[in-house]
């Protein structure tokens, strides 16, 4: 539970500084789609740098938002994270679908639904396409955790935001 | 933090004989201490036992018990990466914890270290875990080493008094080891890179399958934490349904992130989020972090007998995360009063880091659903006690 506070205030802080770098660049007033992009994206990279860089997802969202050329990434992560992208191309194997026949068993019906599940997954998860099935789960894990932590640190932001603005309901 | 940081770095780059020689000591040095209750008791079921645990055992300057709680905050962001950077696995924890707990912390440690080859190229020394390929076997050979250093620990440790401890952290790595495959034999000290697995009665002794099943294996009991993780997940058995639910849950929290951020760039029109206010905010969960115990005792000493009387009822409906109307009537003076206090020294301030460590102390009871039935209770007199200072000024 420590290491949950911990991790939320680093977070925390790492946000905030992203978003006032941010504010400062940009000085001309932001659409609401906008900023609620610059939010978002912020509080990813924050979560995904909180993570050091351990796994595999928060490498392809940092190289992600890299690539779309954003201006809050800085430019140390940009070398980087082009070379893990790489590194994660050319690590892709697609497997030949040779389904020929149509195959009536349970068992291969039962793989195929898995297959198609863990194919859903691994498009949900970022830089989940090439990841072997070993380590999809355990990036799964991480993934899920680290969300839980941001929208936690979001909602008491969230809240502490509408109190300054509304002290006394 | 920082600095904390940094030696964590140059930590981390002990060979693994120091590492060993490391842990053997902390060994010692529980054993004097009798005190494998006193040493810090990793959380069940949480990844973050992993960190805890690696703290222990490969930071040899903080071997005295009394250092684990300053050491959390500290060190435990820089250990988060140590798992995955291929480092020899730490030894087993106190055998106090219980063995699920256990098998939690080294399985986890265990499926954590599948990292990529750069990760651990800068990193390792000369250790058999260098010999690192991405293969079938690249997590098997993590387990193989881990085995082969608890083995040679037991074997130092063996001659000392200490032979009781050692003895259990083998059986309780065995146990664990032994988790996967039931006969999975215990790894040669000659032979590192190999895991021998022996085959079942009835089942194929082909090098494939038997890799393939212990990959199989390995995939389901990570299934298994996902199980955990996932609410309403433990009804379901198949493989399918559970992907099903953990695919519902993901795409779930990434759409809550979406309408937090929506809600977020909705309440400031600019950006800034009242820099002072937040500061001042995100600085107190981490002194509340550490000192909350501390704290109450003054506040208890000072606390009327109504305050209690007052505290307990507001326990029970501020526990409950629907009543919104009794938060804000809890978290409304304490806006005031920290504006009031804000520019006041850091001793009076204190009682308001208490406030924001239980704000938020509260949002992790309402969503985490893990309540520790007394703590809280303590940090809500130490609420209530300012707020009722100020309605009696106001009077």
């Amino acid at each position: 539970m420590r290491n949950q506070r911990s991790v939320k205030q680093e977070f925390l802080r790492k946000w905030i500084t992203g978003l006032r770098r941010y504010s400062c660049d940009e000085k001309k007033n932001m659409s609401f789609l906008e900023r609620k992009k610059a939010i978002k994206l912020s509080a990813d990279i924050a979560m995904a740098s909180t993570r050091d860089k351990t796994t595999r997802w928060s490498q392809a969202l940092i190289a992600n938002a890299s690539s779309s050329g954003d201006t809050l990434t800085g430019s140390s992560k940009n070398n980087s994270s082009r070379s893990r992208k790489k590194m994660l191309m050319m690590r892709r194997r697609r497997p030949k679908v040779k389904s020929a026949k149509k195959e009536m068993s349970a068992s291969c019906i039962a793989k195929r639904l898995v297959q198609k599940r863990t194919r859903k997954l691994k498009n949900l998860l970022p830089g989940g396409e090439s990841i072997d099935e070993g380590c999809l789960v355990e990036e799964t894990l991480d993934y899920i955790e680290s969300l839980r932590a941001q929208i936690e640190v979001m909602r008491y932001l969230v809240t502490a935001s509408q109190l300054i603005i509304n002290p006394y309901p | 933090m920082l600095h904390c940081l940094n030696s964590n770095a140059s930590g981390s780059e002990m060979t693994v004989l120091e590492r060993q020689r490391a842990t053997i000591k902390w060994q010692h040095n529980n054993n004097h201490h009798q005190g494998y209750s006193s040493s810090s008791s990793p959380s069940p079921s949480s990844s973050s036992s992993i960190s805890l645990v690696q703290v222990q055992s490969s930071s040899p300057t903080c071997l005295a018990a009394g250092a684990w709680p300053k050491l959390d905050n500290n060190f435990l962001m820089g250990f988060t990466s140590s798992p995955s950077s291929g480092f020899p696995l730490p030894p087993p924890p106190p055998p106090t914890t219980s063995a699920a707990s256990f098998d939690l912390n080294s399985a986890i440690s265990r499926t954590s270290s599948c990292p990529l080859p750069s990760l651990a190229e800068g990193k390792e020394t000369t250790t058999p875990n260098n010999k690192r390929k991405t293969d079938k076997f690249h997590n098997t050979k993590v387990v193989a080493s881990d085995n082969d250093n608890k083995d040679k620990r037991v074997k130092v440790a063996a001659p000392n008094d200490s032979a009781t401890v050692g003895k259990k952290g083998t059986q309780a790595c065995g146990d664990n080891s032994n988790k996967d495959n039931s006969k999975v034999s215990e790894v040669q000290n000659q032979k590192p890179d190999y895991i021998h697995v022996r085959a079942r009665r009835g089942q194929a002794t082909d090098s494939h399958s038997l890799a393939e099943r212990v990959r199989r294996e390995k995939i389901s009991e990570r299934m298994k934490f996902l199980q955990d993780l996932v609410p309403g997940c433990n009804k379901i058995t198949g493989k399918a349904g559970m992907l099903d639910e953990i695919i519902n849950y993901v795409q779930s929290l990434q759409r809550q992130v979406e309408f937090l951020s929506m809600k977020l760039a909705a309440v400031n029109p600019r950006l800034d989020f009242n820099m002072d206010d937040l500061f001042t905010r995100e600085v107190f969960p981490a002194c509340a972090a550490s000192f909350p115990a501390i704290e109450m005792s003054p506040n208890m000493a000072n606390t009327a007998s109504y305050l209690h009387f007052n505290s307990s009822q507001q326990i029970d409906a501020g526990i409950n995360p629907q009543d919104i109307s009794l938060r804000r009537t809890i978290s409304a003076p304490v806006s005031a009063p920290e504006t009031f206090l804000d520019s006041s020294c850091f001793t009076q301030t204190l009682p308001s880091s208490t406030w924001e460590g239980d704000f938020q102390n509260l949002y992790s009871v309402a969503f985490d659903q893990a309540r520790a039935a007394s703590f809280p209770s303590q940090l809500f007199t130490g609420l209530l006690e300012p707020s009722n200072l100020k309605m009696e000024m106001d009077m």
